[in-house]
C-alpha cells in the first residue's frame, strides 16, 4: 500500500506532494482518488520529511567506505520506522523521489525509477512550457516561494501508473 | 550478517558506546574504526539518529493516522542469534558459557517491541542500520554490511509489465520476507546485546547512569556475541 509520493527539488523545496488518505479503505469506491495534490497542509511535514532525510543522508555519506579516487555515493534507499517505510532515490541533478509505503513489499526503487525516468521526464522535462527551475527566483536559497508540478498530463499518468499498487 | 559497529545512544541522545569491528580483520585489537569517523562524527551521528526518532513520528501519513489498524509489533525469536548451538557443536559439552542467567540463550520466547513509532532500519547503498529501543529510551544501533539487492536486478522485468500487478509478484513477496527476518534477527541480536548490558553495565556498582560505558566484561561478552553471529 502506497501513502503519499513526494518530489524535492535541489533547492530542498517540495515541488510535487500526492497523498492518498481513504487507501486503507478498499471497499470504498472513492478510495482510489482520494486524498490531496499539493495540500498547503503538508508543507510542514514535507520540510519534516526532507529534514529528517537530508541529516540522515548526510551522516551516512560520512560512513561511507569509498576511496577518494573511486567516488561511490552511499545514498540513502530506505527508511523504515515502526508503522511505515520510506523509499528514496535521489537523481544527479539532486532531485529527490519518495515514497512512503506499508511493509508489504520491501523494494520500490525500480517503481521510483520508472517514475523518474518515463513519467517525470516525459511530461515534466520535455514539456517546453514547464519551467526549468520551480523556485521563483533563480538565486533561491531557503523558502522564498516556490512553483509547485501542476501539469495534468503528469498527474494522470502518474494516478495511472501508482493505482495498481494503491491496495 | 557483518556487523561492522555497535553503538549504544542514552535517552537524551548521548553516544555512551561505540565499537567498530573490522571485518577484513586487518587490526586484530578491531577498536578502529572502519569508516574514520572521529569522535565527533559518532556524536554528530547519535544526536542525528535521537532527533529523527522524534521527527519520523511526526511524519505518519494520514491514512496510517485515519485507520485503526493495529500493527504487530510481536518480534519472533530465532534461536542463537550469536550464540553457540550447543546441538550443532556437541564437542562443547561443557554447559555453555554464553548467556545469561536466563540461560544459554538469553531469552527463548518471542517479545515485543517497544520501538512503535520511531526509526527501525536504515538501508543505503552500503549498509543497513537496525536501531533496536528499550523502554526506557536507550537505543541500540548496529550497523550491518548486508545491502538490498539494487533496482537494476528487477528493472528489466519492471519495464515489461510497467509495474502493474506488483503486489501479486510472488518472488518479491518472498524477497520481502527475507528483508523482514534481517530485522528481526537484528532486533533479536540487538536484544541480547541488551541482555548483556543489563548484566554487565547496569549491575556494576562503579557505572554511573548515562556516562560513557568502559567495561572490559560488557566489551568481551558483546565481541563473543559479534563473533559467533554467521
Amino acid at each position: 500500500m502506497i501513502y503519499s509520493f513526494w518530489i524535492f527539488d535541489k533547492h530542498c523545496n517540495c515541488i510535487f506532494e500526492r497523498e492518498w488518505t481513504l487507501g486503507s479503505n478498499t471497499n470504498n469506491p472513492n478510495a482510489l482518488s482520494s486524498g490531496t495534490i499539493n495540500s498547503k497542509q503538508n508543507d510542514e511535514i514535507g520540510k519534516l520529511l526532507y529534514g529528517m532525510i537530508f541529516s540522515l543522508n548526510s551522516i551516512t555519506q560520512k560512513l561511507s567506505t569509498s576511496i577518494s579516487d573511486n567516488q561511490i555515493n552511499n545514498n540513502i534507499r530506505s527508511i523504515s520506522t515502526g508503522k511505515f517505510r520510506i523509499h528514496t532515490m535521489q537523481t544527479a541533478t539532486g532531485l529527490w523521489f519518495i515514497l512512503i509505503t506499508d511493509f508489504k513489499q520491501q523494494n520500490y526503487s525500480q517503481v521510483l525509477h520508472y517514475i523518474y525516468s518515463h513519467i517525470y521526464i516525459k511530461h515534466v522535462v520535455h514539456n517546453f512550457l514547464s519551467p526549468y527551475d520551480f523556485a521563483l527566483n533563480p538565486k533561491e536559497q531557503r523558502g522564498q516561494g516556490v512553483k509547485k508540478i501542476n501539469n495534468r498530463h503528469f498527474i494522470n499518468t502518474l494516478e495511472a501508473f501508482l493505482q495498481s499498487m494503491l491496495n | 550478517m557483518g556487523i561492522e559497529a555497535i553503538l549504544i545512544i542514552n535517552k537524551s541522545g548521548g553516544l555512551i558506546y561505540h565499537r567498530s569491528f573490522d571485518v577484513s580483520k586487518t587490526n586484530p585489537t578491531g577498536t578502529t574504526s572502519k569508516h574514520s569517523l572521529n569522535s565527533n562524527d559518532l556524536l554528530i551521528l547519535a544526536s542525528t539518529l535521537h532527533s529523527v526518532f522524534v521527527i519520523s513520528s511526526q511524519i505518519t501519513p494520514k491514512a496510517l493516522q485515519l485507520s485503526q489498524s493495529n500493527l504487530n509489533y510481536t518480534i519472533p525469536y530465532h534461536p542463537y542469534v550469536g550464540v553457540k548451538n550447543p546441538e550443532k557443536s556437541p564437542r562443547n559439552s561443557i554447559p555453555n558459557k554464553y548467556g545469561s542467567f536466563k540461560g544459554d540463550d538469553y531469552f527463548k520466547e518471542p517479545f515485543h517491541s517497544w520501538n512503535k513509532s520511531g526509526l527501525k532500519q536504515l538501508s543505503t547503498d552500503q549498509f543497513t542500520m537496525y536501531i533496536y529501543q528499550t523502554m526506557t529510551g536507550l537505543k541500540f544501533v548496529a550497523i550491518s554490511s548486508t545491502v538490498l539487492p539494487s533496482h537494476n536486478d528487477s528493472e528489466t522485468n519492471m519495464m515489461n509489465n510497467s509495474g502493474i500487478n506488483i503486489n501479486n509478484n510472488s518472488s518479491k513477496n518472498i524477497n520481502a520476507l527475507q528483508y523482514n527476518l534481517g530485522s528481526q534477527i537484528a532486533d533479536n541480536l540487538l536484544r541480547k546485546v541488551y541482555c548483556i548490558y543489563s548484566d554487565y553495565v547496569m549491575k556494576d556498582p562503579f557505572y554511573s547512569l548515562e556516562m560513557p560505558i568502559k567495561s572490559d566484561l560488557f566489551d568481551d561478552k558483546v565481541k563473543s556475541l559479534i563473533d559467533n553471529l554467521l
